[in-house]
């Protein structure tokens, strides 16, 4: 067991390193084959009227004139030992692991990613237990009674649920409850450790929206997994002990209906714990999405490529945590690894 | 037995299925009942309603479309009337079932442990915990898990095929039922494994006092564990009584051709040869003279022509030579996820001659597709050497072996998913032929109708799909594609252990006949011993990917020189159920001597 752990963790390192490496590719390397020479990527960081020495300095400070290993090895260095920036007299510090330092903002990245990473991590958990929970319970419904008019419209519901883009649902529950109807606080995000009710209210519009996408898809899984596992020989054999109905659902046909479910679960938290971008955008949350989406339009490179090592970061973590849980979920995996 | 009265009274049962092309009654008026402690054995070939009988008898049917009238009264309550929660009382507690597949009838997330507790408790709810585990290690302990106190912590796929089913029996007996229900229990067994479950639930029957249904395809099968027999077809029973009257003296006419189906093993090939080729005689005879004589030359393939011994001319190359060939497969496990080697084949030789046919039987594990599949060259062997026709073909690449794969050709076990659906019956058949090069698709129609009717098929079936065919048709057209390049040797990998006793009869008979026809020579793999007796000249006997005996299929069936061989013999179902349970004693003797 230890040993399956230490390989899952060293495959884990592994892909960060080599996300890293794709990621540092697509935004320095990329540039300089399309022609941008280092001045015209300097030119990005130096304000609003470049002076030719103002560039000529940043590019000297940011050594984007040195070929691009040594590039490629300062940002590794810079990513593991940290370093500092000069700025005339002043110097600022950043820690390992720096994922360097913003021009726009004049903030070191991570620092402002910690900053924004709880709205983000409040905005992804409690819409990923609603969409757990509600899309299971209704894919298990849909299941035990399929064909009735319950599953006809969760099905049709889930699968409008599925076409719709946040930017849609969520802009028209914004129009409607907030701003026609008042039933919501206009969104403006409180801690949850200022005020607990005051965050669960504001949380509660942007939950079910994003919730809405995934569980749609949850409730059409389970469905089909379920209907599957309840014809299977052992959902028979549970029948023929006399046991009742729920339990024969509950406890013997959703387990296996899960396992799958726990995977794709998995991959969807780690995703949107990167960064919900619509979503946040959409109801002005200050989170990872929305800082993300700010340095895409302002070409802020450092910040670019912080969030999405950040993104990948918890992918892969989300990625581990369901691998090491699998074989508790699913006693068949053990020997096998 | 002192009761009279029987735990299981069914009269006039009719079970109705409502479909789109109107209602299909899977049962039609079935009666039978059980005394306490007695035995009864359900036997009919698949679409009989035996299954469909035994799911109602549980009230399983609850819940989906069938309609069911007549009444079933187990322990003297009415299943049919009974309420959703009167009939879970019932389940387990006074009628408990074992079914076909142990692989898929324990849930796979549960501890076995878990399952047993769990069966008792529903019933007993205010049994603690450890009251039903300790009730649960004893039930395990009486169906003969070895360490039953450890192993009630393990999970169902850390059990082989025959333990499985010996769980699924315990967790039966959890509640100390007054009737179990056993549905096909041991199909998916081997024949020493089978031997075991039918022992035990015997033994159980006795010690317990338990009423018994066994429901199987297979005579003899039931013919050692019952006193009783209904035989079924199509939802009817044809036949009812003791189950010695009806199985040495049968009434009815299809009893009569169900028991001359099963392949018997005291029956040897060249006895069965003789029969087969006597009533072919007959009917071709019969044929001609309704037909005129000139419906016997067609296509390219030679008449009927009685074929001469299959004893090979000495000094004659063999057709195929096997010599010490081996297979290893890397397997990944232990602690930290080393690879060990797994051989599924060590060291096996034999000589094969043309237009013979060498039977290869064993148990599951022992090797037999692995060599089928090495002399197909599917996978090219670790070590040893394989020529065929002369040649060294042993590590042969794939491209010079394609010239060569028209001359050998295979039949799957499972004629469901050997045949792929979407595709039509002649396209099947005739791709071979165009693979090889042939462009003309009217001489491949041609070729493939003539070919469908030569299997027993309709040239009509041409356009047709898979799914319009029974098992026992799928199997002919898996020959037909199997024939259609003229190969000299065919690998038939357990062709018929998926199908019925009577069908498996027509198909063994086909095969024998385009033998006679083609001069074919086969490997026939098989864990059926009868069946292997019956087509092989030769038979090797297979274990733990080895060769324990080669030899003349009548020597090795008659003068067992391995123990092997004997117990394998010894555990061979019986037809005669006097014989069958003198076996019984027999195996009780020597596994008491363990």
């Amino acid at each position: 067991m230890l040993n399956y752990i230490l390989r899952r963790l060293g495959a884990g390192v592994l892909l960060l390193a080599i996300v890293t490496m794709v990621t540092f590719w697509i935004f320095y390397v990329l540039p300089r084959w399309a022609g941008v020479t280092p001045e015209g990527m300097a030119a990005m960081y130096v304000g609003k009227a470049p002076t030719p020495e103002a560039i000529a300095a940043t590019v000297d400070r940011l050594g984007l004139d040195q070929p691009i290993a040594v590039q490629f090895l300062d940002f590794l260095r810079t990513l593991l030992l940290g370093t500092e920036y000069t700025f005339g007299r002043e110097t600022v510090e950043c820690a390992a692991p720096c994922l360097g330092y913003s021009f726009t903002t004049n903030t070191p990245v991570l620092e402002q990613l910690l900053n924004r990473l709880p709205v983000t991590v409040s905005l992804g958990f409690g819409a990923a237990v609603i969409w757990l929970i509600g899309g299971v319970a209704v894919g298990v419904l849909s299941a035990v009674r399929k064909g009735s008019v319950f599953d006809r419209i969760a099905m049709s519901l889930a699968l409008v649920g599925v076409s719709l883009p946040i930017y849609f649902t969520g802009l028209l529950s914004l129009a409607f409850l907030v701003h026609t109807w008042d039933l919501f606080p206009v969104p403006r995000y409180v801690p949850l450790t200022e005020d607990p009710v005051g965050w669960f209210q504001v949380m509660i519009l942007p939950w079910v929206t994003l919730a809405f996408l995934h569980a749609a898809q949850y409730a059409r899984q389970t469905r089909a997994g379920m209907l599957e596992t309840l014809g299977e020989d052992y959902i028979r054999t549970a029948r023929a002990k006399g046991l009742s109905e729920r339990k024969v659902i509950f406890k013997h046909a959703l387990r296996p209906t899960l396992t799958p479910i726990v995977t794709i679960f998995g991959l969807d938290i780690g995703l949107v714990l990167g960064g919900a971008i619509l979503t946040e955008t959409v109801f002005s949350l200050n989170g990872v999405g929305k800082y993300a989406i700010d340095a895409i339009v302002a070409k802020d490179l450092p910040v670019i490529l912080g969030v999405t090592l950040l993104g990948a970061f918890f992918i892969v973590l989300c990625n581990l945590v369901v691998d090491l849980l699998y074989p508790i979920v699913d006693p068949r995996v053990r020997i096998a690894a | 037995m002192a009761s009279t009265e029987p735990v299981v009274r069914v009269d006039d049962l009719r079970v109705t299925f409502p479909t789109l092309d109107g209602d299909v009654r899977a049962v039609n008026g079935l009666s039978f009942e059980v005394p306490a402690g007695g035995a009864l054995g359900i036997v009919g070939e698949s679409g009989s309603g035996k299954s469909v009988t035994s799911l109602a008898l549980m009230g399983l049917h609850r819940g989906t479309k069938a309609s069911i009238t007549g009444s079933i009264e187990v322990t003297g309550k009415d299943v049919v009337a009974a309420t959703d929660r009167e009939l879970r009382r019932m389940r387990g507690n006074d009628i408990a079932m074992v079914f076909q597949d142990p692989m898929q009838s324990l849930h796979p997330q549960y501890t076995i442990g878990d399952q047993l507790v769990e069966a008792y408790r529903v019933h007993h709810p205010k049994a603690s915990r450890a009251q039903a585990r300790k009730r649960a290690v004893a039930s395990l302990e009486r169906v003969g898990i070895p360490e039953p106190g450890k192993r009630i912590n393990s999970y169902p796929h850390e059990f082989s095929g025959g333990m499985r089913q010996r769980v699924v029996i315990a967790m039966g007996l959890m509640c100390e039922p007054k009737v179990l229900l056993a549905d096909e229990p041991t199909t998916a067994l081997d024949v020493t494994v089978q031997a075991q479950v039918l022992d035990l639930l015997d033994g159980l029957r006795r010690d317990l006092g338990m009423g018994l249904i066994l429901v199987s395809h297979d005579l003899a099968v039931v013919a050692g564990s019952v006193d009783e027999v209904v035989v079924m077809r199509h939802g009817e029973a044809v036949e009812r009584g003791d189950v010695r009257t009806v199985l040495s003296a049968p009434e009815h006419p299809y009893t009569r051709a169900l028991l001359a189906a099963v392949p018997r093993v005291e029956v040897s090939r060249a006895q069965r040869r003789a029969a087969d080729r006597a009533e072919r005689a007959e009917r071709e005879r019969g044929v001609q003279r309704a037909e005129g004589a000139d419906a016997a030359e067609r296509g390219g393939f030679e008449p009927f022509t009685p074929a001469a011994p299959a004893a090979p001319a000495d000094g004659e190359a063999p057709l195929l030579r096997v010599q010490d060939v081996a297979m290893c497969f890397k397997v990944r496990g232990g602690l930290w996820g080393r690879t060990m080697d797994f051989w599924a084949v060590k060291g096996v030789s034999f000589d094969l001659h043309r237009g013979e046919t060498l039977g290869v039987v064993g148990e599951s594990g022992s090797g037999k597709s692995t060599l089928s599949r090495m002399v197909m060259r599917l996978v090219e062997p670790t070590r040893g050497r394989i020529e065929f026709q002369g040649r060294d073909i042993t590590h042969m690449p794939e491209r010079r072996l394609r010239p060569l794969r028209k001359d050998v050709q295979m039949v799957f076990q499972s004629p469901y998913s050997s045949l792929n659906p979407r595709v039509t019956v002649g396209d099947a058949i005739g791709t071979a032929l165009r693979v090889q090069g042939e462009r003309d698709t009217k001489k491949v129609r041609l070729r493939v109708q003539e070919l469908l009717e030569r299997v027993g098929l309709e040239a009509a079936h041409y356009n047709r799909f898979p799914h319009a065919f029974s098992g026992g048709q799928r199997q002919r057209i898996a020959i037909a594609r199997a024939l259609i390049l003229k190969p000299k040797l065919i690998v038939c990998d357990e062709p018929v252990s998926a199908l019925d006793v009577s069908t498996q009869d027509q198909v063994l008979k086909l095969l024998s006949e385009l033998q006679d026809d083609f001069g074919l020579t086969y490997i026939f793999v098989a864990h059926d011993l009868a069946v292997v007796r019956q087509i092989s000249d030769r038979v090797a006997v297979m274990k733990q990917g080895e060769i324990v005996e080669l030899g003349d299929s009548d020597g090795v069936y008659e003068n067992p020189r391995s123990d092997y061989t004997r117990s394998l013999l010894n555990a061979a179902p019986l037809l005669d159920p006097d014989e069958a349970r003198r076996h019984r004693a027999e195996r009780e003797v020597a596994r008491a001597a363990l």
